[in-house]
């Protein structure tokens, strides 16, 4: 049985993989940060109580900033697999917390794999870095694959771009078992709220069940390549499986504007928006004429990246894969899930209870 | 007056950069860890001159503090874990050092004086292993060991900073640039050093390497790979680039470096032929010298600087090792002194 430890587990990516690999058989460990609030929301369903025998799935805390409690995990769990999942994620907030971002993003790849060395573990353990299409930024080319220069455009693609490059260093220089998924967009109902799908899914169902007014966006023209997690994560599995390491772009190789996603999930819940304006004057309303999205000029990010589409060829050829699930599926399911819980705080509110408005 | 910052003082280029500056006029404030300024350092000779500001640019306190302080027209950050072959063994900390103290010192420019003008000094070694002969301030990136990498954060960071926010940050690409005074650790100057004792007849160097042996050992001075080739410069040149590149209108990076390729061993025949030895008579090969992964042929395409700047290096490569050589022998001579 083979064993494997991700870092980021309570993330969108890390609860698929977690129940991707059990279903596989394997046993998995996750690390999970000590925080104020509960994080465990998206593993929940997959807890083991600490008092069963045989646990498949077992939780540790520690932190990528914390080398001493990677370097314990490691030594303990001897994984097979490492997939170093965990970041500080979100682009916008990069701009302003840059070096908790550099902290978690970059020195956190180090560490692992400084972990990994030092333990002698570079026979033992393979290594899947999370990279991130935001390498691309300003694009060189279109569509970008493995062989496009990067041209990183915010403190969170810059780390990345550390961590994506010390993961090839120490491939070569030590023969490690390590490569980078460069994972274009990718989305599920599991998404943090404040990513920007998964704000719009969230609010316009809470909007058509009078929950909330408006939407507020930033830059409505920016195109994405957006898959679904579940499909992705497969793929960080299968990256791990081949004779000899090496990066792999992860992409549909279709592009969307963050407006055809706003029509795509409104046209869910049967809702036209009809839009008027251009620039920060530009409005979406409704069939009844309310204004249910606008732009705050807040959510600008002080340089933009504005397209990005990828070129997974390299995937298919040589994992044989391809994405199952569509973009109207991932969008229609997106709106389901956002719709069940804003019903359920519907329920709630009106028998009295409190429901909390969150905002990023 | 001018007021100017510079991180990394006690070093070869940042003590060449202070007097530089002092020269024109500027008043020259230094950021340096209390353990290398108070011990012989490069810019020891110019204590009265500067003011120093005690603190680690690991540090972002020490960093903002030093920034808010210094209140500098123009900041040079050339502090640096600056041995790439030793970032496989430090990775960690080097990128602390080349990378985060960047980042911070950025912040803190923004932050608390963001009309200063920030100098980052970048490196060749972010070519690592280039797919284009010549490397200009448009080559893609190949970092291949974690200096490189870090290098590579810090001057990508840069870029961030200075489009998001408007900084005037400027960045110099600068390849391998040697003096008198680089440290014993740098490949020329180890060179320079094995030749000053094969001229003086000394067998077993009073200084030592890396790896705690004498630099030459029964007359031999141990090396990596031989045929790894480089673009050296001279250190006080490149100073004079940063200046350069810092008093531009616009902030943009420049490559600066000579534009010809010379191989380790060829700088091992100029050397000893200086005094007249035979360089194989004196080194020999150590594998454990030669880096995990071995920087590619990097060689600068220094066209946007001489055409921009009008920068072009003052003295040879010839000259260089000379001067390199005899430095060495004076030194040896004086450490030696009544044992010869």
């Amino acid at each position: 049985m083979k064993t494997a430890l991700i870092t980021g587990i309570t993330g969108q990516d890390g609860s698929y993989l977690a129940e991707f690999l059990l279903g596989k058989g394997y046993e998995v460990h996750g690390i999970k940060r000590r925080t104020s609030l509960f994080n465990t929301d998206r593993v929940d369903h997959l807890y083991q109580d600490p008092h069963v025998a045989n646990r498949q799935f077992i939780l540790h805390h520690g932190d990528l900033t914390d080398s001493s409690s990677l370097v314990r995990i490691i030594q303990q769990v001897q994984p097979n697999e490492i997939y170093n999942l965990a970041a500080q994620s979100h682009v916008a907030v990069s701009f302003e917390e840059p070096e908790y971002t550099a902290n978690s993003d970059a020195l956190g790849a180090l560490r692992l794999l400084e972990a990994i060395r030092i333990l002698g573990l570079e026979k033992r353990t393979r290594f899947y870095q999370a990279s991130t299409s935001e390498l691309y930024g300003l694009v060189q080319e279109t569509p970008q694959k493995e062989t496009t220069p990067f041209y990183p455009r915010s403190p969170y693609a810059v780390a990345k771009l550390y961590a994506y490059w010390i993961t090839v260093n120490y491939r070569e220089a030590y023969g490690i078992y390590a490569c980078n998924g460069i994972m274009f967009n990718h989305e599920s109902p599991l998404r943090g709220e404040t990513f920007v799908t998964r704000k719009i899914t969230r609010a316009l169902a809470r909007i058509k069940l009078g929950l909330q007014d408006c939407l507020y966006l930033g830059n409505l023209d920016a195109k994405r390549d957006w898959g679904h997690a579940k499909d992705y994560v497969e793929m960080q599995w299968l990256m791990l499986q081949q004779d000899r390491p090496e990066d792999f772009v992860i992409a549909t190789g279709v592009q969307y504007s963050v407006r055809e996603f706003v029509n795509a999930a409104a046209r869910e819940m049967g809702l036209e928006i009809r839009w008027t304006g251009k620039g920060i004057e530009e409005k979406g309303y409704d069939a009844s004429g309310n204004c249910i999205v606008a732009i705050d000029p807040r959510y600008f990010r002080p340089s933009e990246v504005e397209t990005l589409l990828g070129d997974a060829s390299k995937a298919k050829e040589k994992l044989g894969w391809t994405p199952r699930i569509s973009f109207g599926e991932l969008v229609a399911e997106m709106m389901r899930e956002d719709l069940k819980a804003a019903e359920r705080d519907d329920v709630v509110r009106r028998h009295g209870f409190r429901t909390y408005r969150y905002h990023e | 007056m001018k007021r100017a910052l510079i991180t990394g003082i006690t070093g070869q280029d940042g003590s060449y950069l202070a007097e530089f500056l002092l020269d024109k006029g500027y008043q020259v404030f230094g950021l340096a860890r209390q353990e290398s300024w108070y011990q012989p350092n490069c810019a020891s000779h110019l204590a009265e001159k500067v003011e120093i500001l005690i603190g680690d640019v690991a540090e972002g306190v020490d960093v903002a503090r030093a920034v808010q302080a210094a209140r500098a027209d123009e900041i040079y950050n050339l502090a640096s874990q600056s041995r790439p072959g030793e970032s496989w063994s430090r990775a960690a900390e080097t990128l602390m050092v080349n990378g985060f103290a960047a980042l911070r010192l950025f912040e803190a420019v923004r932050h608390h004086c963001p009309g200063s003008r920030v100098y980052q000094a970048s490196s060749s070694e972010m070519f690592g292993q280039p797919t284009v002969e010549r490397q200009n301030e448009e080559t893609t990136f190949h970092p291949i060991n974690p200096y490189a990498a870090a290098k590579v954060y810090a001057h990508q960071m840069a870029q961030i900073y200075r489009r998001s926010y408007g900084l005037h940050i400027c960045c110099g690409i600068l390849f391998n640039h040697e003096s008198e005074r680089r440290s014993l650790h740098f490949l020329t100057q180890k060179v320079a050093y094995g030749t000053a004792c094969a001229a003086l007849g000394i067998r077993n160097s009073p200084d030592r390497n890396e790896r705690g042996r004498p630099i030459v050992q029964d007359g031999k001075l141990a090396l990596g790979n031989v045929q790894i080739a480089r673009d050296w410069g001279y250190a006080p040149d490149f100073v004079r680039a940063m200046w350069l590149i810092i008093q531009q209108h616009e902030p943009t990076d420049f490559v600066i470096g000579t534009g010809i390729l010379r191989t380790l061993r060829f700088l091992c025949e100029i050397a000893y032929q200086s005094v007249g030895r035979d360089w194989k008579d004196h080194v020999v090969s150590d594998p454990q010298l030669v880096r995990p992964l071995e920087t590619g042929k990097i060689l600068a395409d220094p066209s946007k600087a001489i055409q921009v700047l009008g920068w072009k290096p003052s003295i040879s490569f010839e000259e260089m090792i000379d001067r390199m050589v005899k430095a060495q022998i004076q030194r040896l001579q004086r450490v030696h002194r009544g044992k010869l």
